[in-house]
């Protein structure tokens, strides 16, 4: 091991001033480089150590040479250093990416290049070179993500708008063959005048949505009363729940506030409010209860209740939230308004989940930072 | 041809049923907006022996769908098949649809809305030889 360490990094110099100039500005690379430089020998042992592989595992430079790798590494990793350690020992460039610990550090996700040091033909110890590339790596899982959220969306889309199509063309076709002002010709040409109906509307549910996209990340985000977003709310719908016998109850805190955006908070509630009504239960007055919990510079719950039909959700699963999925049939309905909420709440960085119960009502949990 | 129609969509109803008469396929068919009601039906029509000949099943209906009515058929397959043909009525164009239906013994085709003359014919030519040969 001695024997090795006194090797590097001496070399005789053939000519003085030049490789002197070199060695300071590796020297400078080496010291100041982000990049975590290791020199090992073939049994794993750290040989040298830069400043920025210090820094990541907080030890003094005498409690890392002369100590093995495997030290600062997690178990799980060590025999993939073994083996990559092993090949750049036969004289090749090896590179790799791996997640892992060093030392006492977070997790990160590392680009890692082992290049051997050759010397009259032979590997006498190998260069590590460790890249940082935890942020690419999130962002490239995050585009991942989005991706196959787009692909989703791009399929009910496309459903949704073939669905009034293919009844637009099969009633066209229908037109061509019907008897003139015959009942059937009526009926068929008025369907033709609903399917396209239906056709703009699906295409303004996308304007309406893709909007919302658009601005995520713009919009900067306010601090909101809530107590008055619920209260335009309640205005606004308290005819039709007057009608219906129901009974809205609020609690929220004294100057209870929430990082958002005005009117994503007042659609989601409306939209919320509005679904409570339309599926309430006959049996029972509907009763709906809207608490706000958490404090000053904490995460905020908004839990919304019901005592209305409820929605099964073994059958339902995860599509409660998803576009055009509809869960009560004999009522009218587009399946655009709880799609509309999540997109909201997750447009304000906060997430929303349901529990319920048929026959009992529904519960939506909204968590804001 | 005895059709039993399953979708959600009355639009599509309407059109399904007036192109089945324009073709004199009318005779006798049975429309249902709600697969479970279409199902209670078919159930009580293979106990009394007199199931359609034709089933055209939409595919994408909320709480009961298309793939859940071919589900909760299984048990039945042994006394439909060879008597009852299903098709998928879809407007949907995914390519793993086509691939699912493969899975299901009594589904003898996939076809995309809207349905016309040439699909109507298609299922006409299935349908007349096990016909005959049933007769």
């Amino acid at each position: 091991m001695g024997r090795l360490t006194n090797r590097y990094p001496t070399k005789p110099m053939k000519t003085a001033a030049p490789v002197a100039a070199t060695e300071i500005r590796f020297r400078s690379l080496f010291e100041n480089t982000p990049e975590l430089i290791l020199y090992q020998n073939e049994n794993s042992t750290i040989l040298d150590a830069n400043p920025a592989f210090l820094k990541l595992v907080e030890k003094p430079k005498d409690q890392v040479l002369n100590h093995q790798y495997d030290e600062f590494l997690p178990p799980e990793v060590r025999p993939l250093f073994k083996e990559k350690l092993a090949e750049a020992f036969t004289g090749r460039i090896v590179r790799f990416e791996m997640y892992a610990s060093q030392g006492g550090s977070a997790p990160r996700h590392w680009d890692v290049v082992k290049v051997p040091l050759m010397e009259h033909g032979k590997v006498v110890g190998v260069h590590m070179v460790a890249r940082d590339i935890t942020e690419k790596t999130q962002s490239q899982d995050q585009i991942l993500a989005q991706n196959k959220d787009l692909q989703q969306f791009t399929y009910i889309v496309s459903h949704n708008l073939r669905a009034p199509l293919a009844n637009a063309l099969g009633l066209v076709g229908l037109l061509g063959v019907e008897e003139a002002d015959s009942p059937a010709f009526e009926h068929a040409r008025t369907h033709l005048q609903v399917s396209l109906e239906q056709l703009d509307q699906v295409l303004q549910d996308m304007n309406t949505i893709l909007a919302i996209r658009d601005k995520q990340g713009l919009a900067e985000p306010e601090d909101v009363p809530l107590a008055e977003i619920v209260l335009q709310v309640l205005q606004n719908l308290q005819d039709v729940v007057h009608e219906c016998g129901g009974t809205v109850r609020v609690t929220i805190p004294d100057h209870f506030q929430v990082r958002g955006n005005r009117a994503y908070l007042y659609s989601s509630l409306f939209n919320l409010l509005s679904n409570s009504i339309k599926y309430r239960d006959a049996q029972r007055p509907l009763l709906v209860e809207l608490t706000a919990t958490g404090e000053e510079g904490q995460e905020k719950v908004i839990t919304f209740a019901d005592n209305g039909l409820g929605i099964d959700l073994a059958q339902a699963g995860a599509d409660v939230f998803q576009l055009y999925k509809r869960f009560h049939p004999t009522h009218p309905g587009r399946g655009v308004g709880l799609y509309l909420v999540k997109t909201h709440v997750e447009s304000m960085g906060g997430r929303i989940e349901v529990s319920s119960q048929v026959g009992e009502g529904t519960q939506f949990t909204i968590t804001l930072p | 041809m005895y059709t039993l129609l399953i979708d959600d969509d009355p639009i599509t109803i309407f059109l399904t049923e007036r192109l089945l008469k324009h073709e004199g396929l009318s005779d006798t068919a049975a429309s249902f907006q709600d697969a479970a009601e279409a199902l209670t039906f078919l159930l009580k029509q293979i106990t009394v022996g007199l199931v359609p000949q034709v089933v055209l099943l939409d595919l994408n209906m909320p709480l009961v769908s298309g793939w859940d009515f071919l589900d909760l058929l299984k048990g039945h397959e042994i006394q439909l098949q060879g008597h009852c043909l299903v098709y998928l009525l879809t407007s949907s164009v995914a390519p793993s649809d086509r691939a699912r239906a493969g899975t299901y013994p009594l589904v003898a085709g996939l076809l995309h809305k809207p349905l016309d003359k040439g699909k109507i014919q298609q299922i006409r030519d299935h349908i007349l030889p096990t016909a005959a040969a049933g007769a």
